[in-house]
């Protein structure tokens, strides 16, 4: 066989490989914090407010201790004020939140101290025997209600960063952007369009409750297991809560069962576990139920104002938003999480470079809100796409010639994480997915609503969205974004990653270790993604804002880079070789990868041989270790078709085809793509039409009482059938990304509402403004349709 | 609360005989609480009903009261039959509405723990096998160490999660009578999401004389505290050509004499309205399996 002078490279990065812990998974044997186990190990259940504002007035626990409980009360614990969400910079971060609370509790579920004993069994009877005394206090469970004069405060006081802050009629954040002229574009437009829209809170629902194990060791150091997104970010407050120094503090990288946002920040239980640990001396398990799960965190709801300037040309000149956010209880960071609504906002199209927003977020007595997948952009989606459709469908012009004329594309800003993170956009794909999305869907033969009759009657709609990759600017914001990694080739040619990034359940771990095999073009199966820890790794911010690939792989690409050079250098020494004149390409056959002198490939070792070389003349590791920074946060795109078939005599609502067209740049792993793009299909179907928390205002609890019987998810049998299941992905490299990937993940649920109020316009001619759309919305809505013409 | 434990004490007894549960029962009486396939009692438990009892007997042994067998007056279902074993059952299959209503019920994983038994003496408004056993005129088969009786199931309930059973009894079996000729049954639901209890429920009974109704009977469930047969309504069609109207004539007045309610998952108003809807299919489908056409 002749062998070409530069043998090509082959990449597994864009082929379909089995999940490296697809086996595991399936057959049950996957290691999740809550399998951790010791000996001599307790178990620990909190005990949570009964109330939705109430005093603690007092709270016996001598019947519990003498019982052999070891009791945790705010007594206990560091009285130090944090926000668990720490991926932005201090001085944008409001703190207000002890590890259990001092003065009162502020909503119904709220942990208000916790204890553990020898079984779990044992513990609740311990709970039993706890005595807590209560002063009800007035609370507020809505957002306009709660910003009146003579409302129940939540507080007084908090801090942004280390300054005091004063909270006045419950409002935590107010964040006004304003760019442009925004008065002049409103002059500017031919046609103005106001309308009010209403996206209520959702469950994140998650597979895995929150959940730790804590394992105080013999030098004084703390070992913890748990829900986590980002191990170093859970490091640094648990050792700011247990007085420790991060070097005492050791979070292992265990597979999360699921997050969508939800344990971005460390979530409560976690401190708490580690407390009762650090007391008691022995491992202590928390295991979170799903009910207490339910009371812990929820989805940001919004309501938005929005208004629109748009000539009689199709072009918008003017965008005004007005946004109220009822966060709940405490601040997640609801600034951070209306700055980033804004970006999407601003984002989505030009505009006329004139927009303003308004945002206020306010405090109530429901459960904090978190980030779930998107991150304000499915809520901010949906108002602005279903508007466009409404300008649309009144004029009679085409949405997808309207989306065309006015979309954010290559060249122009794009904020990556609100208005302090932006980058220019490089690629997109949305051109093409709106135009062969339009096609695949024969668009073209869609008929309005006033066209159909009889009791079924079915409709297409088209909306179109994005998410970020990543948090990284040209220039640093108010958002930390950065990774590490550490790569070493072991002395047989095989591959270990230290990665400290976090895999939800997407995938990130089997992209990382494609990354690396394609760099240093060694056999998938001959990478290992190392079982670490904080200890072991550098630093990562977190696996939110869809930066897994984009800037964790990034940093694997880079690390590996450096391991390349590494081992060229070494295999120069030992071929005698300028390493210069080396490349490495995969032999399969060899089950290896292997370095040749370029223009002589007949010189070659394999890189087993160049690693046993290394090792027998003792010349170290091939080994390198760095952190990485990505400049750019590249909009990921995603556009949505879907066809919906309306029963008019019943309200019920059938989705009966779905085309999900992304733009991740480079698919790592098609199938796990595909995957994500029908999984954020189906919750955005849950999102649009089913789930909904609703609070009992008598009392201040969840309606369903935090169970799932009565949280309705949509399962397979809601989606079209797999056939009618489209997915396509557009063909796009971003030359910033490793390998030309961008992210997906959140992208992926960015547009699925308004694509389905926009189908459901088109099957009867009503527009839903808030969600979700039920078969009773649905029916009563069609009476009232009915009785007014 | 929890639903990871069962944090409440008791103790359990999981006798092996139909003899043995009996005697329990009689001796404790009013203390023991009978678990067929706990798919509703764990729940419950689980989260803080207030069940008194201080004996969880479980029937999971009593292997004797699991059967589907044939008997004089028709087919006889054993009270602790998985639901998992009923849909699949070919000497039931006749018994359109019931075989119809199994496997719209939860998940798979409840229906091969759950039991009929257990579904009718839980007594939820949303029973799905009750609205079925009513239109087919079933009769309960109680039992108590002192003797046996009989309970024609539209006696049964007298309320949310009460029944006539008394303390000391069980529910041994429901005897089904035989299917009569040129008749038809059809059990429609409607749901949140496919795996889920009924926010209502239709079952429609039909015997056909040529082109005229001879008997015709509407039961619904969660539109009042018990399944409820309509009494009075399906008689309106006796001896009338079956049409379409007819059929949507008396889905109005089902419609107009429930008393459904607003609760958590749905509306008193939405309810009502489907019912319409719902009733009037029901009806035509029974009617075609009959026999009929329209």
């Amino acid at each position: 066989m002749k062998i070409p002078e530069v043998i090509p490279e082959k990449y597994v990065v864009g082929t379909d490989t089995p999940r490296m812990d697809g086996y595991a998974k399936v057959t049950g044997k996957q290691e999740y914090s809550s399998d951790i186990s010791y000996p001599d190990m307790m178990w620990a259940v909190v005990i949570r407010s009964p109330f939705p504002h109430a005093e603690i007035v007092s709270i016996d626990t001598s019947e519990a201790e003498a019982f052999g409980a070891v009791v945790l009360t705010s007594k206990d614990t560091n009285p130090y004020l944090y926000n668990e969400r720490s991926v932005s910079v201090p001085n944008a971060t409001f703190r207000d939140r002890r590890l259990l609370p001092t003065d009162k509790v502020r909503h119904y579920g709220e942990p208000v101290m916790a204890l553990a004993h020898d079984t779990e069994a044992l513990a609740h009877k311990a709970a039993r025997l706890v005595k807590i005394v209560y002063r009800e206090l007035p609370y507020v469970l809505d957002a306009e209600e709660a910003m009146k004069d003579g409302a129940p405060q939540l507080f007084d006081k908090i801090y942004l960063g280390d300054e005091e802050v004063l909270v006045h009629n419950n409002k935590g954040v107010i964040r006004n952007i304003d760019e442009g002229n925004v008065d002049k574009g409103f002059a500017e437009a031919d046609h103005i369009y106001e309308a009010h829209y209403v996206l209520d809170r959702i469950y994140h629902n998650q597979l895995e409750t929150k959940s730790a194990v804590c394992k105080p060791e013999p030098d004084g150091s703390m070992t913890v297991w748990c829900t986590t997104q980002s191990i170093h970010g859970t490091r640094s407050l648990i050792a700011k809560l247990l007085d420790l120094p991060f070097s005492k503090v050791n979070i292992k990288k265990v597979t999360l069962g699921g997050g969508f946002g939800s344990s971005i920040q460390m979530n409560t239980v976690i401190p708490i576990c580690a407390a009762l640990a650090k007391k008691s001396g022995r491992p202590v398990k928390l295991l979170s139920s799903r009910e207490e799960d339910f009371y812990s965190h929820h989805k940001y709801p919004t309501t938005f104002d929005i208004k629109l300037g748009v000539t009689s040309d199709m072009m918008i000149t003017a965008a005004e938003v007005k946004a109220l956010v009822d966060f709940g209880s405490h601040q997640i960071q609801p600034l951070a999480y209306i700055g980033c609504t804004a970006g999407w906002f601003a984002s989505l199209y030009k505009y006329g470079s004139n927009i303003r927003f308004n945002g206020t977020a306010v405090y109530t007595n429901k459960v904090p809100c978190c980030a779930m997948q998107g991150y304000g952009n499915p809520q901010i989606n949906f108002a602005i796409e279903s508007m466009i459709d409404d300008i649309c469908n009144e004029h009679g012009w085409d949405p997808i010639e309207f989306r065309l004329k006015n979309y954010r594309t290559v060249g122009d800003e794009f904020w990556g994480q609100g208005p302090t993170i932006r980058s220019i956009i490089k690629t997109s794909g949305v051109k093409e997915s709106l135009i062969e999305g339009g096609e695949l869907f024969n668009w073209k033969e869609r008929k309005p609503h006033t066209e159909k009759t009889g009791r079924y009657r079915k409709g297409i709609g088209v909306a179109r969205g994005f998410h970020t990759s990543g948090t990284g600017g040209p220039k640093e914001g108010e958002v930390i974004d950065y990774s590490s990694a550490y790569i070493k080739i072991n002395e047989d040619g095989s591959v270990d990653v230290v990665s400290p990034v976090m895999d939800h359940g997407g995938g990130t771990w089997d992209a990382l270790a494609k990354i690396c095999a394609d760099v240093l073009q060694v056999p998938l199966n001959k990478v290992g993604m190392s079982p670490t820890d904080t200890r072991t790794t550098g630093f990562d911010i977190c696996t939110h804002a869809t930066r897994g690939v984009y800037c964790g792989g990034a940093a694997v690409e880079h690390v590996a880079l450096k391991v390349r050079e590494k081992l060229l250098e070494v295999a120069g020494r030992i071929m005698n070789e300028d390493p210069k004149r080396l490349s490495i390409y995969r032999d399969d056959e060899l089950g290896q990868g292997v370095v040749y002198l370029i223009g002589f490939p007949d010189k070659r070792m394999t890189i087993e041989q160049i690693a046993f070389h290394a090792k027998n003349y003792s010349w170290g590791t091939i080994a390198y270790a760095d952190s990485y920074r990505q400049k750019n946060c590249p909009p990921c795109f995603v556009t949505h078709f879907v066809e919906v078939e309306v029963d008019t005599l019943t309200g019920d609502i059938n989705m009966t085809k779905a085309l999900m067209y992304g733009d991740c740049g480079t698919a790592i792993n098609p199938k796990l793509l595909e995957g994500q793009l029908i999984g954020s299909f189906n919750r955005g179907l849950g999102y649009t039409l089913y789930e909904h928390i609703d609070y009992d205002n008598k009392t201040g609890q969840l309606k369903n009482r935090a169970m799932m019987v009565d949280y309705k998810t949509p399962t397979f049998c809601e989606m079209p059938y797999v056939k009618d299941c489209m997915v396509r992905v557009c063909d796009v490299y971003e030359p910033t990304g490793p390998f030309g990937a961008k992210g997906i993940g959140e992208a992926a649920l960015a547009s699925v509402a308004a694509s389905i109020g926009n189908a459901i316009y088109n099957a009867v001619g009503i527009r839903f403004t808030s969600i979700p759309i039920t078969p009773e919305k649905m029916l009563k809505a069609l009476k009232e349709k009915e009785e007014n013409a | 609360m929890s639903t990871r434990l069962l944090d409440r004490e008791f103790e359990y007894v999981a006798p092996n005989s139909l003899a043995d549960a009996l005697d329990l029962l009689s001796a404790y009486e009013g203390g023991v609480k009978v678990m067929a396939g706990g798919t509703d009692l764990l729940v419950k438990l689980k989260t803080g009903a207030d069940i008194p009892f201080s004996i969880l007997l479980d029937t999971k042994d009593i292997t004797e009261l699991s059967f589907i067998s044939k008997c004089e007056e028709g087919i006889e279902i054993g009270a602790l039959t998985k639901l998992c074993n009923i849909d699949r059952n070919t000497m039931l299959s006749d018994y359109h509405a019931l075989v119809e209503a199994i496997p719209l019920m939860a998940s798979p994983a409840v229906r091969n723990m759950g039991t009929i038994g257990g579904n009718i003496v839980n007594a939820s408004p949303a029973a799905d096998t009750a609205c079925p056993l009513m239109v087919y005129d079933a009769v309960l088969r109680l039992s108590s160490a002192s003797g046996d009786r009989e309970v024609p199931i539209s006696k049964f309930f007298t309320g949310v999660s009460k029944t006539v059973i008394k303390d000391d009894e069980m529910l041994v079996s429901i005897v089904l009578p035989r299917v009569k000729p040129d008749s038809g049954s059809c059990f429609i639901k409607k749901t949140r999401v496919k795996p889920d209890i009924s926010k209502i429920s239709v079952t429609a009974y039909i015997e056909r004389d040529g082109s005229a109704v001879k008997a015709c009977r509407i039961a619904m469930g969660a539109v009042a505290p018990t399944p409820i047969e309509l009494l009075g309504v399906g008689d309106k069609a006796f001896d009338r050509v079956a049409t379409k109207e007819l059929f949507l004539e008396l889905a109005e007045l089902a419609a107009s004499i429930i008393k459904p309610i607003d609760d958590i998952r749905s509306t008193a108003e939405y309810r009502r309205e489907i019912s319409k809807v719902l009733v009037a299919q029901a009806l035509e489908t029974a009617w075609q399996r009959a026999g009929g056409t329209l």
